[in-house]
């Protein structure tokens, strides 16, 4: 308690100071006054009672120093001081100081951005308790090549499997997200919420905010309840705490609503804003589920909770026994696939994806950083050079070194400190701001903001910064020579004096470094540049594309489903101004769609090969005239080619260009599924153009079309009984008018078929490809901004050095002009010292360049890391920028007077 | 070093502060130069102090709160700050003395065994 107050006091009385100060003074002199006293009583003399009662005491002003060392934190006091007279120096120079605090600023505030993404994206633990231990669950299929299964899928049957037979999961559960027709509150909607496992609730460990989750048993029953995630419970009921026991109609069945989850909860943890869980349905699997295709459809994920003490590795062990259990209970149709078990923690297969951008965006904030210190010592520098002799007559009158030491240090952390604070400052507008332009691509955007950790780090950042930044010029103002300093007089100017080594090492440090920084912009802008130039295979101009899905509840039967097809089709044909209209079930650049397995008559998969993969579009109507799409060989689907007509199927030009290279694709045949499954053969009736499903810079899939009437027929034993087609599609319209108008005849002619049914996603075809190029437009915004002001801050650098330099030898240009030199000559001397520094510069930012391109080659298309042209165009703009930066103190130092050589000093 | 350096204790570290408490203790308000006088008396002037050595001791006390200073005037009438010990004070010197007799018993200890 009692040492508690001590330490406070001592705090207190370092700015109660000069109070304290006169109570010492006043009870010293009371005391000294009391010793006189006795002395004078001994019989002195008042003289020699004085000097007696001095000597008593001993020294008063070592008494005051030891009495100040005891009552407050002085080394603290000290910094006190300092700072002040820091601070009082700083408003001096105001212009060297706000560019400093800018600067840094800039760097602190662009690096505590970028770290509280990594920290939210990368670094904080999953928002679930002890979430160490849960991990996902899936198969790895053998022979399966796509690009888009990073993430580790299973079956209906895999999921019943699973969660029965793997002993190692104290709470295992399976989960499928999907877009449902939400109505019976507002107006329908499309929502997406998650099916998913009773005890996947119980894995999670996250209790409801309000009412309750609902059980495995609930699952298996089939019960119709829903649990509401928090801003579903906000935006859609306002907050209401009366909304358990309300329904929602999703795909116009009622679900009970029994809970609400907190705020933070969020799952599955999607990359992206968009595709975010707003609630949470029982998976409660159907029996046609485990039947026919159903069954081979990884198109589910598993997460689960390790009992204690079991590893990753048992449990994966665990799951592959099952695994080969369920390979061996295969149908006829499917004996040959070949699956092994993946256990994988949910950390890592959440942030596996996002990691590369992330690390890249990190490495190029440091890089701006680095260049911000390099210019802050190189201001120091200067300015500790300028005030040499300053502080060579402080050093002569005797101070010490560590105050010249501490006062430097002091002086770059205030800096640094401002520079921090204003930089948190724009941290925080920045993510405000960044978040919502953050890509579709990275988890968990949501939980990014100035958490602690956040300002911690940007702290740390600043004291860091702001301690080797003031090392350098700590250094300077120590090695100064009192006597060559205070003999050199006002002529501090021979080139070899003022650190001007050190200097000329930190801007051929920034120049490099922010020439890597360049190319890799460069090579990013030339990937977009490229992306753009990618033949799409389709027309976007003046063409809507919106969703429908067919809820089961109105549109049981088959019969239905085709008439409300072939009105809309119809209804929208004679509207006004349209061109062509089609239907299809995978909308190009929307990146939504995914592969099956086909056999290809005649063709032998060589070993090691894998599965025939490709995309399988499902079209009515003329989804290639209004998408145009480009028809290389034979025709497309007519009228005719309906559920009883012969089976017929379209590919693109590399699936063609695969299995029947130098032939005419048209009359082969193939048919879905495996070599054992029994399904009927298509005949290829056409070529079309390769078309970009997902984004351009994504590799093209083999594809094949099939009008949709013939879905069930081709699937043979695949197809599960009375299973229907065309349940949903994109809508594809082409007009000769602005497509945004048209969206609202296209509203309206829905509205006129089914009241009820909303249209999803509507969007313009042009829009579904920007979107699609966002994530490599805001890695390509993002690197080329830091680059800019990376080679900004390069260049005021070797400015200011050039500057600097400039202005020491002004005398001595002055006697170069006095002696005859031309002014050309001087100028020409001094760009040469500038081209020099930058020509070093560039040549090891080359090196870092290739250094850096095993980090960015993964976002890179169609450029080499090492592109000549980007490299040599990146160079040579650094190289002018240098000049350019040369240029102005040239012409002043050959503007010097030469009467300047003559006066001397 | 001259001889009568020699003679005299050096302080121990931290027995000022339990000097000063006792002295305040059995001796009521007193203040600086008493309590140095004071020193000196019992000390049989062994203990040779500059009389400015208190005042850290006085103000550590006082921070603690173990002490409190109000100022007053001396017989002769000068202006003087007296120092008393508080309640707090009282305490903490019954637990600094018992430590220091069980350090002193133990040094002692030390000591006979060594010789």
């Amino acid at each position: 308690m009692s040492h508690l107050r001590r330490i406070f006091l001592k705090f207190y009385l370092l700015f109660a100071n000069s109070k304290v100060e006169a109570e010492l003074e006043k009870e010293i002199g009371a005391h000294l006054t009391l010793l006189e006293d006795e002395y004078l009583r001994q019989g002195m003399t008042s003289e020699d009672a004085r000097r007696a009662a001095r000597l008593a005491y001993g020294g008063v002003e070592q008494a005051k120093q030891r009495h100040r060392d005891e009552r407050g934190f002085q080394g603290l006091g000290q910094i006190l001081q300092d700072t002040r007279y820091t601070i009082r120096l700083l408003r001096k120079s105001s212009g060297f100081t706000v560019t400093a605090i800018l600067m840094l600023a800039l760097g602190i505030g662009a690096t505590t951005a970028i770290f509280s993404i990594v920290e939210a994206v990368l670094l904080r633990p999953l928002p679930f308790p002890d979430p160490d231990r849960l991990v996902t669950l899936g198969d790895e299929v053998e022979g399966l090549h796509c690009a888009s299964c990073s993430h580790s899928s299973v079956t209906a049957p895999d999921i019943r499997n699973y969660m029965r037979d793997v002993q190692s999961f104290s709470q295992l559960g399976g989960y499928r997200g999907r877009l449902f027709e939400l109505s019976g509150i507002g107006d329908p909607a499309a929502v997406n919420g998650t099916r998913m496992s009773g005890e996947l609730f119980a894995a999670l460990g996250v209790p409801p905010l309000l009412g309750r989750t609902f059980t495995q048993q609930e699952d298996e029953e089939g019960q119709q309840v829903v649990v509401l995630s928090y801003g579903m419970w906000r935006n859609r009921f306002h907050g209401d705490a009366n909304v358990l026991g309300s329904k929602i109609l999703l795909y116009r069945k009622p679900y009970n609503v029994i809970g609400v989850m907190p705020r933070d909860f969020e799952f599955p943890l999607n990359p992206g804003q968009a595709n975010q869980s707003e609630f949470w349905l029982p998976l409660s699997l159907q029996p046609e589920e485990f039947t026919a295709g159903s069954a081979a459809s990884w198109n589910s994920r598993m997460v689960g909770r390790l009992k204690p003490g079991i590893t990753a590795e048992r449990a994966q062990s665990d799951a592959d026994r099952v695994a080969r259990q369920t390979m061996r209970d295969y149908p006829a149709y499917m004996r040959s696939l070949r699956i092994h078990a993946v256990v994988m923690p949910l950390h890592e297969d959440t942030v596996r994806q996002a990691r590369p951008l992330v690390r890249t965006l990190l490495f190029a904030v440091i890089v701006v950083l680095l260049i911000v210190c390099a210019n802050l010592v190189g201001l120091l520098l200067v300015r500790a050079i300028r005030r040499r002799r300053e502080i060579a007559v402080r050093l002569a009158l005797g101070a010490r070194a560590g105050t010249l030491l501490r006062h430097a240090i002091v002086e770059s952390m205030v800096l640094s400190i401002a520079g921090g604070a204003i930089g948190l400052a724009l941290a925080a507008v920045a993510l405000r701001v960044g978040v919502s332009l953050l890509p579709e691509t990275l988890p968990r955007i949501n939980e990014i903001g100035l958490e602690w950790r956040v300002m911690l780090f940007a702290l740390g950042l600043a004291l860091l910064t702001g301690f080797v930044c003031g090392l350098a010029p700590a250094f300077a103002a120590i090695s100064t020579s009192v006597n060559e300093t205070l003999k050199e007089g006002g002529r501090t100017g021979t080139p070899g004096s003022g650190h001007s080594r050190l200097r000329s090492a930190l801007v051929v440090g920034e120049i490099a470094v922010a020439l890597t920084l360049l190319t890799a912009s460069g090579l990013l802008l030339r990937s977009f540049e490229k992306m753009r130039d990618v033949e799409l295979g389709f027309r976007p101009d003046n063409t809507l594309a919106a969703l429908y899905v067919l809820p089961q509840q109105r549109y049981g039967t088959q019969p239905a489903i085709d008439e409300f097809r072939k009105t809309l089709l119809n209804d929208l044909g004679q509207l006004p101004g349209a061109d062509a209209v089609g239907i299809t079930s995978f909308l190009p650049a929307a990146g939504n769609n995914w592969g099956i397995a086909f056999m290809i008559e005649g063709y032998v998969t060589p070993k090691d090969a894998g599965l025939n993969m490709a995309s399988m579009s499902l079209v009515e109507g003329d989804p290639f005239e209004a998408l145009g799409i480009r028809v290389l060989r034979g025709r497309v689907f007519t009228e005719s080619d309906n559920a009883g007509s012969p089976l017929v199927a379209l590919v693109n030009r590399k699936m063609a260009e695969r299995y029947w290279p130098g032939q005419d694709p048209i009359g082969k045949r193939l048919r879905r599924g495996l070599a054992e499954t029994s399904t009927p053969w298509m005949t290829v009736v056409g070529e079309v153009d390769d078309v970009k499903l997902g984004p351009a810079d994504a590799e093209t899939m083999p594809q094949v079309y099939q009008p949709v009437t013939q879905t069930v027929a081709s699937e043979g034993p695949l197809a599960s009984a009375g299973e229907l087609s065309a349940t949903d599609g994109w809508i594809v319209l082409h007009s000769r008018m602005d497509p945004e108008q048209m969206e609202d005849t296209l509203r309206a002619t829905m509205r006129k078929i089914d009241p009820q049914l909303p249209l999803y996603q509507m969007q313009t075809m042009e829009h579904a490809i920007s979107k699609s190029e966002a994530p490599r437009r805001f890695n390509t915004v993002l690197i080329s901004s830091f680059a800019i002001a990376a080679v900004l801050l390069s260049v005021l650098g070797i400015y200011a050095v050039i500057a600097f330099s400039v202005a020491l030898r002004e005398q001595e240009m002055a006697v170069r002009i006095a002696l005859g030199c031309q002014r050309s000559g001087v100028i020409l001397l001094i760009l040469n010292s500038g081209a020099r520094l930058a020509a070093v510069g560039c040549g090891l930012g080359l090196l870092g360049a290739v250094a850096a391109s095993r980090l960015l080659r993964s976002f890179l298309f169609e450029v080499s890391p090492f592109d000549p042209g980007v490299l040599a165009f990146s160079a040579i703009a650094m190289l002018l920028l240098a000049l350019a930066a040369s240029a102005l103190p040239a012409r002043r130092g050959s503007s010097a007077d030469p009467m300047l050589a003559l006066r001397g000093e | 070093m001259s001889n009568k350096d020699k003679e005299s204790i050096q302080l121990l570290q931290g027995t000022l502060d339990l000097i000063v408490l006792r002295t305040l203790a059995t001796m009521g308000p007193q203040h600086a130069y008493q309590i140095a006088t004071r020193l000196q008396q019992i000390s049989d002037r062994l203990l040779n102090l500059n009389q400015g050595t208190l005042y850290p001791a006085l103000m550590r006390l006082e921070q603690y709160g173990w002490i409190k200073g109000t100022w007053g005037r001396t017989e002769s009438n000068r202006e003087a700050k007296y120092y008393e010990i508080t309640k707090a004070g009282q305490k903490a010197l019954k637990e600094e003395t018992q430590g220091w007799r069980r350090m002193s018993a133990l040094v002692e200890r030390l000591l006979l065994e060594e010789s």
